[in-house]
């Protein structure tokens, strides 16, 4: 089986997630080429040929050109799967790549077990596997659901490609998110306050439970969207990606965003009434307890440690 | 011996010299007044029609009983027992007044006819002295406390120093004249002490001489005559028109259910407009309501959003609709009231329960949100409509999946009609019973005291759905219907006989909004069902002691004068129980009604926190409630408060399951 | 481009599905091959609820504008469509198949393409995902079988004079600035506005508003290219531990176990 892998390069920087696709093909077993719309000073680490288009030709955001120029490596190389991640660019070039090449997309994938992809349906609450008729795949994957051993230190063997084709949408640049000072990405603690705080007063029971241990308070989405929290605070796909010693999930139910972005942490406790909750899929201990009794009592005991 | 008897018209003439113009002025105050009057029933006018003259016969009669009882009035001791004095004393002198006139215009003139005579006129004399005295002495002290030593809160303006200073002139100057009079012509005869004021008054003139007292007597007569005249000209233009508007206002009352809002025929296609924004849309009741408030306050005062930092006033409410129908009734009422106190209201009703004016606070509020909410999607927050969205799809304000409704029973053996349809008593658990922790155990505790006193009880499970309350009072009218006719079409359809709850918010919504609604299935809180189990010894507690103090729920208490049955199980449970000073009708809201258990408190301070407080004050270490809000509140409060450790919220229900005999 | 004639009248087209409430109790369907319809609450996609708040917004602003809602769904799928009428789509378009569940994004894409190809759509909202399947591809599909630019994961909006701007919500919170001219079609993000609560008068009003019933089979023309072989629950991570009692003792045991198996706690 070969795979293509499209990584992602944006604003001066490939991204580290052609880890994970190159993760991916290892776990299929597959050989595979990558391929990117990026620039020569940033190569991803891949063992492996690159077909490197140049982003300053292209455009970092041009679905009609980068699709072309995926369609032409097609061409070449004749994978049987193409993979992305299931990220903004993923998601959105994917589908057309599917629509090209008369393929069925699979997206999202989160574990091969059997020999099957599987896929998270329903808040996460359920699984799907797929079954495919057309000669060709597209394949998403989750955001760190396939990561290798140790980051890929390898260089590719670049092979320049071009493309005449022209896109309909204008890309007119980026708008950085504000920043209030807090790097989450940096901390080795954290605990994060999701919905079951209920109330906006609530998250500073868990922020005092994150002073308390030395460490930073994060928040779910739905946290920061009630503009209970900051969005620098806010873990998730559209937020940070954190990879800390210790996350404490206070009344998070454990959506497929939060948990792409937590599910590194080396070690997740989680607070939550419900014992079914999804979150209790990546964490080490789930405490079933109503959190606005637990987190105080916790942060006390912790204090007197 | 002559009998005793004066001479009316004395020194002042009875001839056309003093009838003419007396009654040319007479006429002319009637004038004016009820000129006075007819303009303002144009105001009155430019609200919607309502009927409050149906059974008109009841209306006349507790109308009579509270204006000359001053029933309502009286209920706040210090300064309503003054009133009720007063207005008594005034009406006496006013009947005595009348009877003079009768008799000198009318019986003796046409008739020759006296009645003001002997024993009679004696008695006459000495009741009307009284009278008098009295009415100054309670005038002297209202004022005092207007002026002196006001409550916090109370409005002076312009009219009441008019009010206070034309009344006391009144009455001084009819004892100057009665004096003068006396002393010309009565401090010879042992008949001076039936006017024993009068006789004083005498006294001060005893030096004047005969000439003085009759000019004094003559011109002050005049005088008197033109202050009454002058105050019936004033009663329209001035506050003195509660006299008029507040008696009506009783005849015009709400006769209940207590609480009940109004519905709105959602069949009728051609309403374009939902709810009040404008003068125009209120009902003339509504804006008469402002001319029968005499700003006594005591609404403020006991309004639980008032006392703690929100700009709600009922005061205020009721007084800016009126005034912007005279002045500005085209002005947008939201805008002027002001969203924040729109939405502070938790309809706990102590305003309109205290108010002595029979003005209806509350509807007001709620048909203000109405229009935000029906005609704008608006609500006091984001998590307001999420709790409504999140109603309309799974029936619970909580979101929670509805398939779940009847889990929490699923273990204790109870009928779920869908399957067993066979039962005496459905159990209404409502929302926050079946889906919120907390409260699941009350529920489970119900259920037990049912099972021990033998009662068929069942629930309805997953076919259950929010009562709509919140919903409705909120303002979501669509959504309280919607939820009330599938309750209703659910229930009627199991046949249901008779129906329990332990919410009153459920208990006050099936009972009185669901009968405009074609139910009629009889409703009974939990407290009272089980006060009768206890009563008729079908229900067996231990007394097991319990060092407590009691919150009466707004909506048990207020709305449904349900005091009692509570403290019936209490004192079965072997309870201490130490009142708060706050309590029965005047008990201080928990926040939760309204609606605003959806909502989040943002402004002012915490209502749950200033209850729990009071609370505390007591010593009690349990904190005893009715209603899954107020436990809720509680259990939210105390832990706000940091007492924690020295008080425990319960539900009655609970408390009672604890002590069952086995 | 042209200059914008009197009686340019903008044609909006936004596409919702029901879902089912994810706060349900899920079961598997007696096939394995889905999630069990019975005992679930129903709505609209939340993604959806922000495309058609967007839609209505654009078409509220060019008066000449007609906003069509287009869904795919069995008897009970007419429920969101009124709602997104009262939210202030014009009419609504009911594309009848009690097995639509069983349709993968693809045939989904293709009868939505077919119905709209020649209607001459100026633009298409729909929403990023579906909340049940989450397959993120139906929007994109649509766009590149009628032949038009899509931009997906849109978080800002504005239309201005035939072109509109918008900004794609990015990882880390970063937002991308993408501009096209119409025709172009739009998958929209959570956060992209505030959906409106329909208000009691547009709710009579959407009960008179034209609702068209379509036939699924008369616009399937493409045919399927997957299909899920099987749904089920995850299995429980092994080594997971649940920890469940009293407060006091939950505390108690919680910091034994963050003593013993990491080096948080000093």
């Amino acid at each position: 089986m070969k795979l293509l892998l499209v990584a992602e390069y944006r604003d001066g920087k490939a991204l580290a997630t052609s880890n994970e696709l190159a993760a991916f093909a290892e776990k299929m077993g597959a050989e595979s080429v990558m391929m990117m719309v990026g620039n020569e000073a940033s190569l991803p680490g891949y063992a492996g040929t690159l077909y490197l288009a140049d982003v300053a030709a292209c455009g970092e955001y041009n679905p009609e050109v980068h699709k072309q120029l995926v369609l032409d490596v097609v061409g070449k190389e004749n994978p049987d799967m193409i993979v992305f991640s299931h990220s903004s660019y993923g998601w959105d070039l994917a589908p057309r790549v599917a629509c090209a090449l008369k393929a069925a997309q699979i997206s999202e994938v989160i574990a091969v077990e059997g020999g099957k992809l599987v896929m998270p349906a329903c808040n996460a609450k359920l699984r799907r596997t797929i079954a495919c008729s057309t000669a060709k795949t597209v394949v998403t994957l989750q955001a760190g659901a396939f990561s290798p051993a140790a980051p890929i230190t390898a260089a590719p063997q670049v092979e320049k490609i071009s493309t005449s084709a022209t896109g309909k949408v204008e890309f007119g640049g980026y708008e950085a998110a504000p920043k209030t000072g807090v790097d989450l990405t940096k901390a080795e603690i954290i605990v994060s306050a999701g919905r079951g705080v209920g109330k906006p007063e609530n998250v500073a029971v868990i922020a005092a439970l994150a002073e308390a241990l030395g460490g930073e308070y994060g928040a779910s989405r739905p946290v920061v969207d009630n503009g209970w929290a900051d969005h620098n605070r806010q873990v998730g796909t559209t937020g940070q990606t954190v990879s800390p010693k210790m996350y404490v999930a206070c009344g998070i139910s454990g959506a497929v965003q939060h948990l792409a972005g937590m599910k590194k942490s080396e070690f997740i406790v989680a607070i939550n009434t419900d014992k079914d909750a999804p979150i209790g899929e990546v964490a080490d201990v789930l405490v079933v307890a109503d959190l606005m009794q637990f987190v105080p009592a916790l942060t006390e005991k912790v204090k007197a440690l | 011996m002559e009998e005793f008897t004066r001479e009316i018209y004395w020194n002042v003439g009875h001839g056309f010299m003093t009838l003419a113009p007396m009654y040319l002025l007479f006429i002319a105050a009637m004038v004016v007044l009820i000129r006075g009057f007819l303009e303002r029933i144009q105001v009155y006018r430019l609200g919607q029609p309502v009927n409050r003259m149906d059974n008109w016969q009841a209306r006349l009669v507790d109308a009579m009983r509270m204006i000359f009882m001053q029933l309502k009035v009286a209920r706040v001791r210090r300064p309503g027992m003054w009133h009720a004095i007063f207005f008594w004393s005034f009406f006496l002198l006013f009947i005595g007044t009348t009877l003079i006139v009768l008799q000198a215009d009318f019986t003796n003139l046409l008739w020759g006819y006296k009645f003001l005579k002997g024993g009679l006129y004696k008695i006459f004399s000495l009741v009307l002295d009284l009278a008098g005295l009295a009415a100054i002495v309670m005038l002297g002290m209202l004022a005092f406390r207007r002026y002196f030593n006001p409550p916090e809160g109370l409005d002076t303006k312009k009219d009441d120093a008019i009010m206070h200073i034309l009344l006391m002139a009144i009455l001084l100057s009819g004892f100057i004249i009665e004096g003068a009079r006396m002393a010309a012509t009565e401090m010879n005869t042992a008949n001076k002490f039936w006017s024993p004021v009068g006789y004083i008054f005498a006294l001060l003139f005893s030096g004047l001489g005969e000439g003085g007292q009759l000019a004094t007597h003559r011109v002050v007569w005049w005088l008197h005559l033109l202050m009454v005249m002058g105050f019936f000209m004033l009663i329209p233009h001035t506050k003195f028109r509660h006299i008029i508007n507040t008696s009506f206002n009783y005849f015009f009352a709400d006769r209940g259910p207590k609480g009940k809002l109004v519905n709105i025929n959602l069949e009728q296609e051609d309403i374009e407009k939902f709810g009040a924004t404008e003068v125009a849309d209120f009902t003339w009741k509504d804006i008469f309501d402002g001319d029968a408030c005499t700003l006594c306050n005591r609404c403020q005062e006991r309004c639980p959003a008032y006392n703690t930092g929100k700009p709600l006033s009922p005061k205020k409410v009721v007084n800016q609709i009126s005034e912007a129908a005279f002045n500005t009734p085209d002005a947008s009422l939201i805008e002027l009231i002001g969203k924040d106190a729109l939405w502070s209201c938790t309809t706990c009703r102590a305003c309109q329960e205290i108010c002595p004016a029979s003005i209806e606070h509350v509807k007001k509020i709620v048909d203000l949100r109405r229009s935000l909410v029906l005609m704008e999607g608006e609500f006091p927050g984001d998590e307001v409509m999420t709790a409504m969205e999140q109603t309309e799809v799974n029936g619970n304000p909580l979101g929670m999946g509805y398939a779940g409704r009847g889990d929490w029973a699923k273990d204790l053996d109870v009928a779920v009609l869908e399957k067993n349809a066979d039962v005496d008593v459905l159990y209404f658990v409502g929302c926050y019973a079946s889906f919120d922790k907390r409260n699941i155990a009350v529920a489970k505790s119900f259920i037990a005291l049912c099972k021990a006193a033998g009662v068929n009880v069942g629930i309805l499970g997953k076919e259950e759905k929010c009562c709509g309350e919140p919903m409705r009072k909120m303002g979501n009218e669509y959504l309280y219907q919607s939820l009330a006719n599938e309750n209703i079409e659910m229930m009627k359809t199991y046949g249901v006989k008779k129906i329990v709850t332990a919410c009153p918010h459920c208990f006050n919504t099936l009972s009185k909004d669901y009968r405009d609604m074609g139910f009629d299935i009889p409703v009974e809180h939990s407290t009272v069902f089980l006060a009768n189990l206890l009563a008729s010894g079908k229900l067996r507690v231990k007394a097991d002691g319990l060092n407590c103090t009691y919150h009466d729920s707004c909506y048990l208490g207020r709305h449904n004068d349900i005091y009692d049955a509570p403290r019936i199980l209490l004192q079965a449970a072997g309870a201490t129980m130490k009142e708060m000073a706050k309590n029965k009708d005047e008990g201080f809201c928990c926040s939760a009604g309204g609606g605003r258990i959806m909502a989040e408190e943002k402004l002012g301070e915490r209502i749950n926190i200033h209850r729990v407080k009071m609370a505390a004050e007591t010593g009690a270490e349990t904190l005893v409630s009715n209603c899954p809000f107020c436990l809720t509140m509680f259990e939210d409060g105390i832990k706000g408060a940091g007492f924690e450790g020295s008080m425990k919220p319960r539900d009655i229900t609970e408390i009672l399951a604890e002590r069952l005999v086995a | 481009m042209g200059e914008r004639l009197e009686e340019y009248s903008m044609k909006i087209l936004v596409c919702i599905k029901q879902v089912p409430d994810m706060e349900s109790k899920f079961k598997v369907a007696a096939d394995g091959a889905w999630y069990d319809t019975s005992e679930l609450a129903w709505r609209m996609n939340e993604y959806d609820e922000y495309a058609v708040e967007q839609a209505v917004q654009l078409r509220e602003k060019e008066k000449d504008a007609e906003l069509t809602v287009l869904t795919i769904g069995g008897d009970k799928a007419i429920e969101p469509l009124k709602k997104a009428l009262a939210m202030g789509c014009d009419r609504a378009v009911h594309v009848v198949d009690n097995e639509s569940f069983k349709k993968e994004p693809y045939q989904i894409a293709g009868i939505i393409a077919e119905f709209a190809k020649d209607k001459g759509f100026d633009i298409v909202f729909t929403g990023m995902q579906s909340q049940d399947r989450g397959s993120a591809q139906v929007g994109i599909l649509v766009a590149e079988m009628l032949g038009i630019p899509s931009i997906s994961t849109i978080v800002g909006f504005a239309y201005a004079g035939g072109a509109i701007e918008v900004k794609r919500e990015l990882e880390g919170g970063v937002k991308a600035k993408v501009s096209a001219k119409l025709p172009a079609l739009v998958t929209c993000q959570l956060g992209l506005n505030t959906p409106r609560y329909p208000t009691l008068p547009n709710i009579m009003k959407a009960k008179k508003k034209p609702l068209d019933t379509l036939a699924v089979a008369d616009l399937l023309k493409v045919d399927a290219r997957q299909s899920t072989e099987k749904m089920f629950f995850p299995e429980k991570k092994g080594g997971g531990m649940i920890l469940e009692g009293d407060v006091p003792a939950l505390v108690d045991k919680l910091i034994a176990i963050l003593k013993e198996k990491t080096s948080v706690l000093k």
